[in-house]
């Protein structure tokens, strides 16, 4: 049974989900060039902005995902507030929505993302150009969220799975 | 779960704000510093995050180019030989020019350590090129250091912190860089166009340039040195002269800062520029001119008669 005291504001879990996000930020951020490796990295963070914010809405509040947008803004070294703007658009079109119980499975989870995923790029890609004031290179940003939608369904197995209920004797 | 709309609404607004005001050109400084400090709080968890790569990052090359290695070495060696032929020349033209500039009394600026520094960020940005390094103002390193890796210059940085500094690549948007062929002396600003090949600009119709020209700095701009290696003259479909950087003939994972003293334009000297006005410790005499006679009206002259 709920009480009162599950009510609160659960900073502690919001900070947590933050500090989850900001840990794919940085791994977003790594030198994966300086390996020969191809240069694909998958949007990580808006990953785990999407997870949280479709699992466990409570913990992702749009200050959050305002503070996290920012933070890749710096890191990325592009104008402040445009992947926050990004983030905070294609989310707040999400939880428009008014659906009564947050999805579980996969497909539509994927599916969303995708949605989510596209708005977010598309906002960036203008927003940023306007920024920098000349049109940004589409090919990087293609290939950036491609990787992104194709990597997904690996992260959200994982997710979902470990927050599947325990069934059976053990 | 909802939230408070008014929060969202003053979200994006804010996020519009920064937008608009945070420019590289209209920054204000209190956006640098925040920059500044985000980037220097994150850069031990970057280094810590792109260790294991940093460790991992010849393992692959090394079994690709196993078979490679006997001709790699043979080509080596003969490089090695050629390098010793060039360094002895190299020193022998440094003895030259120091003897010069004592004949001459030149007071040249002392070339000062350079810094070695890590590459602990990738940004993978649509919008900017840049790289995040290892080393800020605790090392010593300014915006508009030349940054360069082994094979040539890389770029310079944009923002410092304490620990760490932001250089802007050659390839970004926004990087200009006055360059020459190294053969001709034939002139051009190298500007980024988010493409691997930087595009020269400025270059004149009758610019002599062949395929395969060496570029370097020129330093026309006072803010880098002249003759930094930054790569070979080509020429694309359209038929725009390109530069192939030679810094991508390696990736970009140490680099070293060059702490170089910007020549400074002549209206930061205009203090320094300004004269007293001249003073005599005697004073030349004035002649003292005599008073012209004043001319005695006709009238007058007609009044006393009468």
């Amino acid at each position: 049974m709920r009480t009162p005291i599950d009510r609160r504001p659960p900073y502690w879990t919001i900070a947590l989900s933050v500090f989850v996000t900001l840990a794919a930020l940085i791994f977003h951020a790594t030198p994966a060039r300086i390996t020969g490796g191809p240069d694909l990295m998958p949007l990580l963070p808006l990953m785990s902005i999407f997870l949280w914010a479709s699992l466990r809405p409570r913990f992702m509040p749009p200050i959050a995902i305002f503070a996290i947008g920012v933070a890749q803004d710096v890191l990325t070294g592009g104008p402040m507030g445009v992947w926050a703007l990004a983030y905070l658009t294609a989310m707040a079109i999400l939880r428009d929505r008014k659906e009564d119980s947050p999805v579980r499975e996969v497909l539509p989870l994927w599916l969303r993302f995708s949605g989510v995923l596209a708005i977010s790029v598309v906002v960036a890609w203008v927003v940023g150009s306007l920024a920098v004031g000349a049109l940004a290179p589409v090919r990087s940003l293609l290939i950036e969220a491609v990787s992104t939608a194709l990597m997904f369904p690996l992260v959200a197995m994982l997710v979902l799975r470990g927050r599947a209920p325990r069934t059976g004797i053990l | 779960m909802r939230f408070s709309r008014t929060l969202s609404a003053l979200l994006f607004l804010a996020s519009i704000g920064l937008i608009v005001f945070d420019r590289p050109d209209v920054r204000p400084q209190v956006f640098s510093v925040f920059r500044a400090t985000v980037v220097d709080l994150a850069s031990p968890m970057l280094a810590l995050a792109g260790d294991p790569l940093r460790r991992i990052r010849n393992v692959g090359p090394y079994f690709r180019n196993q078979a490679a290695l006997a001709d790699e070495n043979a080509r080596l060696r003969q490089e090695l030989n050629e390098a010793r032929y060039w360094r002895d020349l190299a020193f022998r033209l440094r003895d030259q020019v120091e003897v010069y500039e004592e004949a001459l009394n030149l007071d040249a600026p002392v070339a000062r350590e350079r810094v070695g520094a890590w590459v602990i960020a990738d940004p993978q940005g649509p919008f900017v090129r840049s790289r995040l390094i290892g080393a800020g103002e605790n090392r010593g390193v300014q915006a508009g250091h030349p940054v360069l890796n082994v094979y040539g210059l890389v770029g310079r940085v944009v923002e410092t912190g304490r620990r760490s500094s932001r250089v802007l690549l050659l390839t970004d948007l926004n990087s200009r860089v006055p360059v020459m062929a190294d053969r001709s002396n034939a002139r051009a600003v190298l500007a980024g166009d988010n493409t691997p090949f930087p595009v020269m600009e400025y270059i004149g119709r009758e610019a002599d340039l062949i395929d395969g020209d060496r570029i370097v700095t020129s330093g026309d701009d006072g803010v880098l040195p002249r003759g930094l290696p930054v790569g070979q003259a080509i020429r694309d479909r359209h038929g725009r002269w390109r530069v192939q950087l030679f810094s991508d003939l390696a990736p970009v994972d140490f680099v070293w800062v060059f702490p170089y003293e910007r020549v400074p334009p002549p209206e930061q000297d205009r203090d320094a520029l300004t004269f007293e006005p001249l003073r005599l410790e005697s004073p030349a005499p004035v002649v003292q001119a005599e008073p012209a006679p004043q001319p005695q009206s006709v009238v007058e002259e007609d009044e006393e008669e009468s």
